[in-house]
């Protein structure tokens, strides 16, 4: 079984080393791609000196952007499975062995700060976005999730295919994937994890901002897409003969 | 309308009508865009040389008030065109995300190597 880490980052050159170090020590045998989204910090550098593959977006294009384009590589590259890890700090290298085992009995598992009591502390207003958008998914996709915009995550082959062409682009585009997937007939599971506190403060929570996102997820969740598809044929890049193969 | 007024329109609009003309010629802008915009500069031709003519439709269709007639227009086909200025755009980011993501890939993975002594 391959399993590749997949590891936005925009200017994260700081960060990234802990993290690529984390990873190495608690899980050493996945292969680590991390997606430079146009940094100007030297982020390839630190990502390539830890030891990872380095693709690099020409300017950046949002997490989203930048998660499509590693599935699309670990889709290339013939991986049977992928998680997706912060480049910040937040994941926690030793939680990823749990989001993998669960990963045996569905198609996706979202880690989830709120699946059980750990007492993970957000602000007020975060709390109150949160909790709206449990509820618009919910809604949209007929399941209950605690932690909808989790950016820890876990995908096997048939996910990442999926994704390699459809993963949405706009900011919050982890609660539209995860409606996605639903939507799609994947059965999308969660398990509680811990993660620490975000270090650096880029949490968005600026209210008119937010507000728009809002709005903006609502009508592409009851449109039942965001316009972003179809963006690409499917991997028009050749690939390496062994890659091809498809489960 | 005054007779002035009329004249100041014809003016305008064959102003605009070179302007656009000239655009293209330098390849400034897509003659797709331009079609648009002839058509608009066309239209207002018609509209000043038959000063009467804005009047006699607005009389027509019952409008009172002879100029909303002519705004109403403006503004519906303004909603128009900005609309499929959102559609072309939305298409452009696709392509230009999807370009990117090509780069990317065609690039291939970051060999420290490649890059020039900075």
């Amino acid at each position: 079984m391959r399993t590749a880490v997949i590891i936005p980052a925009f200017n994260e050159a700081d960060a990234l080393p802990g993290v690529l170090a984390d990873l190495a020590t608690h899980v050493p045998g996945h292969h680590v791609i991390v997606v430079d989204d146009g940094s100007r910090d030297g982020t390839h550098l630190a990502a390539v000196a830890g030891g990872a593959t380095c693709l690099r977006l020409p300017f950046n294009l949002g997490i989203g952007g930048a998660l499509r384009l590693g599935f699309r590589h670990a889709v290339n590259e013939g991986y049977d499975r992928a998680y997706q890890f912060d480049a910040d700090g937040q994941h926690d290298a030793t939680q990823v062995p749990i989001l993998l085992d669960a990963l045996d009995h569905a198609d996706m598992v979202i880690g989830s700060r709120f699946a059980d009591d750990r007492g993970y502390q957000v602000s007020h207003s975060r709390g109150v976005a949160m909790a709206l958008l449990r509820r618009l998914v919910r809604v949209t996709s007929g399941q209950q999730f605690t932690d909808t915009s989790s950016g820890f995550r876990a995908f096997r082959r048939p996910v990442l295919e999926f994704f390699a062409t459809e993963y949405p682009m706009e900011y919050m585009e982890s609660v539209e994937a995860l409606v996605l997937a639903v939507r799609h007939g994947f059965t999308v599971q969660e398990v509680p994890v811990t993660m620490r506190d975000r270090v650096a403060g880029t949490a968005s929570n600026r209210s008119l901002r937010l507000a728009y996102h809002f709005i903006r997820l609502f009508i592409v969740l009851l449109a039942g897409g965001s316009g972003d598809r179809p963006g690409t044929q499917k991997s028009p890049i050749p690939r390496s003969g062994q890659a091809a193969r498809r489960p | 309308m005054t007779g002035q007024t009329h004249a100041l329109l014809a003016v305008l609009t064959v102003a605009a009508v070179l302007v656009i003309i000239r655009l293209v010629r330098r390849g400034a802008l897509k003659a797709k865009y331009s079609v648009l915009w002839l058509t608009v500069g066309l239209v207002l031709a018609v509209a000043a040389s038959v000063p009467t003519l804005l009047d006699r439709v607005a009389d027509r269709l019952g409008i009172w008030y002879q100029p909303t007639l002519f705004l109403m227009l403006a503004i519906g086909f303004l909603l128009l065109v900005a609309m499929h200025f959102s559609y072309e755009l939305s298409r452009l980011e696709k392509r230009v995300r999807a370009l990117a993501e090509e780069l990317a890939l065609l690039r291939g993975p970051v060999d420290i190597s490649d890059e020039e002594p900075s």
